[in-house]
């Protein structure tokens, strides 16, 4: 082979590659029934329940629980806001439903 | 022309006065702007599957796509969606924010429909009930929207429910305790404005998804009401 056939194979390598890696590099799109968020980016309704209802073991029986907040943490995980009778709650919790942490404010 | 030596004297003084200022004041000013709280203005966006990119969807982007495709976005469409909840069957949880209204199924599940939420000021959120229903409902605007809306003004004694009626094909009318909220849950004659901050407070959704949920729900129904930036609560 010659020196500039195997400059054209190198290159021809080289285009291949990064058309791999950019292909890579480009997200998946969402699913369909995702395909619409908020710019607040705001903890999916159910992951807010699930807080509430950790705040409500706490708070007692016959207390309501509202959840008033929410914002995602750089870890992926939600904070989460709770009003329980008038009292302040944080919570914390990931995308599988598992309440990290929850204590009064 | 030559400048008296007095003036230029004056010049210099003022000049120098405004530096020191600013040179006193660039640091909290600049202090300030890092310090200031960030307002975030919510916007709700849709992905576009041609550009594979994240769009704002406004009220111009949601008329011209329900022009186009005579119904809302897919993400706005009714349909079965994983739920983790506590709440029974029968619940509707109403997450303002991202536009849905969860009906809380077993197993997991929901059945969830795009909405029309409160515009800027109007949201509200807490925990309530729905006290009764009614089908092709007549539509009396409250008096603080006859006072403001010259629109809602001239039906100030009832609409007659109809296809053009603003409460659309049904209504859930929603109660804390024995009190009515005023707020209802209720179909709609722009159904182009699902997903978008468009109401006086109300909950809206098209008209064969009302008529769905309508036919689910039971009277009493607990309704819990999600929105951060809530203007006030109800129920809590």
């Amino acid at each position: 082979m010659s020196r500039e056939e195997m400059k054209r194979g190198g290159r021809a390598l080289l285009a291949v590659v990064g058309l791999l890696s950019l292909g890579a590099c480009t997200p998946a799109p969402p699913p369909p029934e995702a395909m619409a968020r908020t710019t607040l980016m705001t903890a999916p309704a159910d992951l807010q329940l699930l807080c509430a209802n950790a705040v409500t073991s706490s708070a007692g029986a016959g207390v309501k629980v509202l959840p008033t907040g929410s914002r995602l943490q750089p870890d992926g995980t939600f904070a989460v806001d709770l009003d329980a009778g008038g009292k302040k709650y944080s919570c914390i919790v990931d995308n599988n439903g598992s309440v990290r942490s929850v204590a009064p404010v | 022309m030559r400048v008296r030596s007095s003036s230029l004297a004056k010049c210099n003084r003022t000049f120098s006065w405004v530096s020191r200022r600013l040179r006193k004041g660039l640091p909290v000013a600049a202090a300030a702007l890092l310090l200031a709280p960030v307002i975030v203005l919510a916007q709700t966006q849709i992905y576009d599957a041609k550009t594979r990119t994240w769009v704002d969807y406004d009220s111009k982007k949601a008329r011209q796509y329900y022009a186009r495709n005579k119904q809302s976005p897919e993400a706005f469409r009714r349909q079965i969606v994983t739920f983790r909840t506590a709440e029974p069957p029968g619940t509707i949880i109403i997450d303002g924010n991202q536009h849905f209204l969860y009906f809380v199924q077993p197993g997991g599940q929901a059945i969830r429909y795009g909405i029309g939420v409160g515009r800027d000021g109007f949201g509200w959120a807490g925990i309530v009930r729905v006290g009764r229903t009614a089908e092709w409902p007549v539509w009396t605007p409250p008096a603080e929207m006859v006072a403001r809306d010259a629109n809602a003004a001239k039906w100030a004694a009832g609409m007659p429910g109809g296809p053009e009626n603003p409460l659309g094909a049904r209504a859930l009318y929603l109660y804390a305790g024995d009190q009515d909220t005023i707020y209802r849950i209720h179909g709609t004659a722009e159904p182009w404005t699902i997903g978008l901050d468009v109401s006086s407070g109300c909950i809206r959704l098209n008209n064969d998804d009302v008529t769905d949920l309508h036919s689910r729900v039971q009277i009493g129904a607990k309704v819990i009401v999600l929105m951060q930036g809530a203007a006030l609560y109800k129920g809590i």
